[in-house]
């Protein structure tokens, strides 16, 4: 939990409930993030964490996505502090 | 001018766009047609054309082709490629598109653009519609749809589909866009050095002129495009079906070494193309969209979600809704059912009063109405059901309980995506294997297609009644609010999706391993369900119902009573009615004589059906089903059966309604079941055979539309056969244990 009030760049399922984050970088294998970009989860996009899990629930860009990537790919995320 | 002279065939015009951006709405208010619409993504999984109603100087019509949703053109699953396929005229049943409507979901423009970065590319005429104006305020956003045409350079249309707002514009922006397209030289599409490609790196751009022109020579020309996606997808992708096998050993080494020249030019593949094409996103919006700053606050759709999601909220909310829906359907639907079944009846006795007894009588009596009747009875559940499944749909709530279900199926090897196909399996099997499509993982794909036909499809729910109305005590439980049957027809809709469970995991384990997939989901937004898109849903699956029922249940009612008319004579019993019924058309008839005109009416009947084809048969089949508790009569039934599980319920009735055993106030399928009996007089069915017969169905893979489904998906009989043999298995194995352990509880 204090991971995510650092300023530094965290993955994106340490996101805490209702608060937001910029995507900063996107890693993994680049097929998969050929398809996340594509479904515009971008760098600069911004992301809040609605339900945190394994499978969690995201508004991105104001947008509900459900999201399970296991260990497929990674969506780094710059908290914004509120 | 060579387009001029194809002015006397009708137009193609392709409507494609990301998922649940209301295409289907759209197709079905430009062209009265009857696409299914619902609130989630992946409800449309095949192509579906319709002519649409306009008068075009230059076509001499327009046909519309609705496409499965797709967030862009390098597809990745089933339904994805079919819209690839049509889009590039690679549909052998759909000509190729002389121009496309592109649907962008107005609250979501940045993202729904880059799908049409990409069908630019293709070089076909295109109109934007923007749909779900109606939300833009709601969001608080503001869109300029001229600045958006201008800076894209494509003709833009504000429309709300589902309100039927903005429909007439496409339609003559469409009329405008075709004809130009036939008039001038440019067939009004875009500049090469408009599209997003022109700011794909120069090194790529210059493999693409190079590729082109081998494959030219190679007698294999291909668009630019195709050339384009051959070069970033990967080589599973869906643009590699297009080469030739010849050619594709090298068309592979080719693409492998330009991909290593690029590589070593700082080109990265597939990434620059998403950052290309962002980019080209980034300078079309520019002042176009205005979102006002609100203060954020929690909105009403959050809070639904904070409780429909929750991790077991959400679950015991998901069991209560489905419990809820078995409970009203068994309430709602007795009135109606008792109503046709009071029709059919009445239908019978007037048939009987005109005719005298005969072959012809029996057929119409026994065969068709007894056999259509009986399933026809049901119509009000199917009905009641579906009102159900489409209000469930279009509500948003389905992507929601397909999220709270990726937990528990990510245990299974499987994902969230699988939940969608098999929820819509509760309806019919046959939309639920189609709607497999959507899940890109193939192995994911073919154990959820597998198990798809476990779920207990409404075509159960005539088997399921018929017994619980007959065997279960009609009582409530729990201070009256829960009734039995209600419970047991919950339970009997559940068998299937349980034992499913560990079929999968034995499936996923030793037949389809692999990694465990990963699941991306949108989720649509919550909205009152649309009446237009409930009653359209229920009326369609009503009268497929009535065409069912009119069609292959009528010939196998047929088929079945000739098996249980002949070869006997019926000239005794033929007499025998006669003489009855003219002693109950007299006012003072003898009641003991009635009686013994009754008895032995059922004697010969019995005699007769034993003597006949069906009771041959019934004798060979009965040891094989003797250990599930039925007779062999119950057993002709099921297997005349395979052709779909409701026409049990048919065969039965046609059985009985042939084979006596009734009294003259004998009232339906359910009281000629109770009052059968053994030769030595023991009843056939009690609750443990009912239940046995139930769990039979539960299991069993008596469809073969599912199967030529099955087939028609994978592509092979070897899918259809396995279903069939393990099904089969597991029904029969299944039903032994169940009337069993119902033998031993009833009378221990
Ligand atoms: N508010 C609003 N809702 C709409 C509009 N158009 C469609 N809808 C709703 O959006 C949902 C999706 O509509 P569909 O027509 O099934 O969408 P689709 O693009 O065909 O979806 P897929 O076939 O799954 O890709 C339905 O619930 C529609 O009622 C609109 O203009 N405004
Ligand atoms: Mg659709």
């Amino acid at each position: 939990m204090a991971l995510y009030q650092s300023p530094q760049a965290v993955p994106v399922e340490f996101l805490a409930p209702e608060t937001e984050g910029v995507v900063v970088d996107l890693c993994g294998e680049e097929k998969n993030l050929h398809r996340l970009e594509e479904l515009g989860i971008r760098c600069g996009c911004k992301i809040r964490m609605l339900c945190p899990g394994e499978t969690c629930l995201l508004a991105i860009e104001g947008k509900k996505m459900c999201l399970r990537l296991g260990s497929t790919a990674e969506i780094l995320v710059q908290p914004l502090t509120p | 001018m060579a387009n001029r002279a194809s002015s006397d065939r009708p137009a193609t015009v392709a409507l494609i766009g990301n998922p649940n951006t209301g295409k289907s709405s759209l197709f079905n208010a430009l062209c009265g047609g009857q696409a299914r619409v619902g609130n989630y993504p992946g409800v449309t999984v095949e192509h579906k054309t319709a002519r649409m109603p306009l008068a075009c100087s230059t076509f001499k019509s327009i046909e519309l082709v609705d496409l499965p949703g797709t967030y862009s053109l390098s597809a990745r699953s089933a339904d994805e490629a079919v819209s690839v396929e049509v889009l590039c005229g690679e549909m052998p049943s759909v000509a190729k598109p002389d121009a496309v409507i592109v649907i962008l979901d107005a609250t979501n423009l940045e993202r729904n653009l880059y799908l049409l970065s990409q069908v630019l590319e293709l070089q076909l005429p295109t109109l934007v519609a923007l749909n779900m104006w109606d939300r833009l305020g709601k969001e608080g956003m503001k869109l300029d749809a001229q600045k958006l045409s201008e800076s894209l350079g494509v003709r833009v249309v504000c429309t709300s589909a589902s309100k039927r707002f903005g429909i007439a514009e496409v339609q003559s922006a469409l009329l405008e866009i075709l004809e130009k397209a036939n008039s001038t030289d440019s067939r009004g599409v875009l500049e090469r050095s408009a599209l997003a490609s022109a700011s794909f790196p120069k090194a790529f751009l210059e493999s693409v002129d190079e590729l082109e022109d081998w494959f030219g020579a190679q007698g294999c020309p291909l668009e630019r495009f195709q050339i384009e996606r051959l070069l970033i997808d990967d080589s599973q992708a869906h643009s590699y079906r297009v080469i030739p096998k010849r050619i594709s050993s090298e068309v592979a080494q080719r693409i492998a070494t330009t991909r290593e020249h690029l590589a070593t030019q700082g080109v990265s593949i597939p990434l620059f193309e998403t950052r290309a094409r962002y980019g080209w996103i980034k300078q079309r919006v520019v002042g176009v969209v205005e979102r006002q700053v609100r203060e954020r606050r929690v909105s009403t759709s959050d809070r639904i979600d904070r409780w429909l999601t929750h991790r077991w909220m959400g679950l015991l909310f998901f069991i209560a809704l489905m419990f809820l829906i078995f409970q009203s359907i068994t309430a709602f639907a007795s009135w109606p059912m008792d109503g046709i079944s009071f029709g059919t009846q009445w239908v019978g006795q007037r048939v009987e009063g005109m005719m005298a007894p005969g072959p012809l009588r029996s057929l119409l009596v026994d065969g068709i109405i007894a056999g259509v009747g009986a399933v026809l009875v049901f119509l009000p559940q199917i009905a009641i059901l579906f009102f159900f499944i489409a209000v469930l749909e279009d509500c948003g709530y389905m992507s929601r309980a397909a999220f709270m279900m990726d937990k528990f199926m990510s245990a299974l090897g499987m994902s969230g995506k699988s939940f969608l196909p098999l929820m819509s399996s509760f309806a019919c099997a046959i939309p639920g294997i189609m709607a497999t499509r959507t899940i890109e993982n193939r192995r994911d794909r073919m154990v959820t297609l597998l198990i798809a036909p476990l779920m207990s499809c409404s075509a159960r729910w005539p088997v399921y009644v018929l017994m619980v109305s007959a065997f279960v005590p009609k009582q409530a439980v729990l201070g009256g609010w829960v009734s039995v049957q209600g419970a047991v027809l919950f339970a009997m809709m559940c068998i299937g999706a349980l034992v499913a469970i560990p079929v999968a995991w034995l499936l996923k384990r030793f037949v389809f391993p692999g990694a465990p997939s990963t699941f991306i989901m949108e989720l649509s937004s919550y909205k009152w369900p649309s009446f237009r898109v409930v009653a359209m849903r229920v009326w369609e699956r009503v009268l497929s119902f009535i065409a069912r029922a009119g069609s292959l249940i009528f010939v196998t009612s047929v088929l079945v009573w000739a098996a249980a008319y002949f070869p006997g004579d019926h000239s005794l019993l033929d007499q025998a009615t006669a003489r009855l019924e003219a002693e109950q058309a007299d006012p003072n008839a003898d009641e003991a004589k009635t009686q013994a005109w009754t008895s032995q009416i059922n004697q010969l009947k019995s005699d007769l059906i034993s003597k006949s084809y069906l009771g041959m048969a019934g004798q060979w089949i009965e040891p094989i089903v003797r250990p599930l508790g039925w007779d062999g009569k119950i057993g002709v039934a099921v297997l005349a059966s395979f052709p779909a599980r409701e026409v049990i319920v048919a065969t039965l009735g046609t059985i009985y309604s042939l084979g006596g055993g009734q009294d003259e106030t004998s009232q339906g399928l359910a009281e000629n079941l109770r009052s059968a009996t053994w030769p030595d007089g023991r009843p056939v069915y009690n609750l443990a055979t009912a239940c046995s017969i139930m769990v039979f169905f539960a299991l069993c893979a008596q469809c073969v539309s599912t199967l030529v489904t099955i087939r028609r998906e994978t592509n092979s009989w070897r899918w259809p056969i396995f279903s069939f043999v393990y099904m089969t298995t597991l029904a029969y194995l299944g039903a032994w244990i169940v009337y069993n352990l119902m033998r031993f509880w009833l009378d221990p």
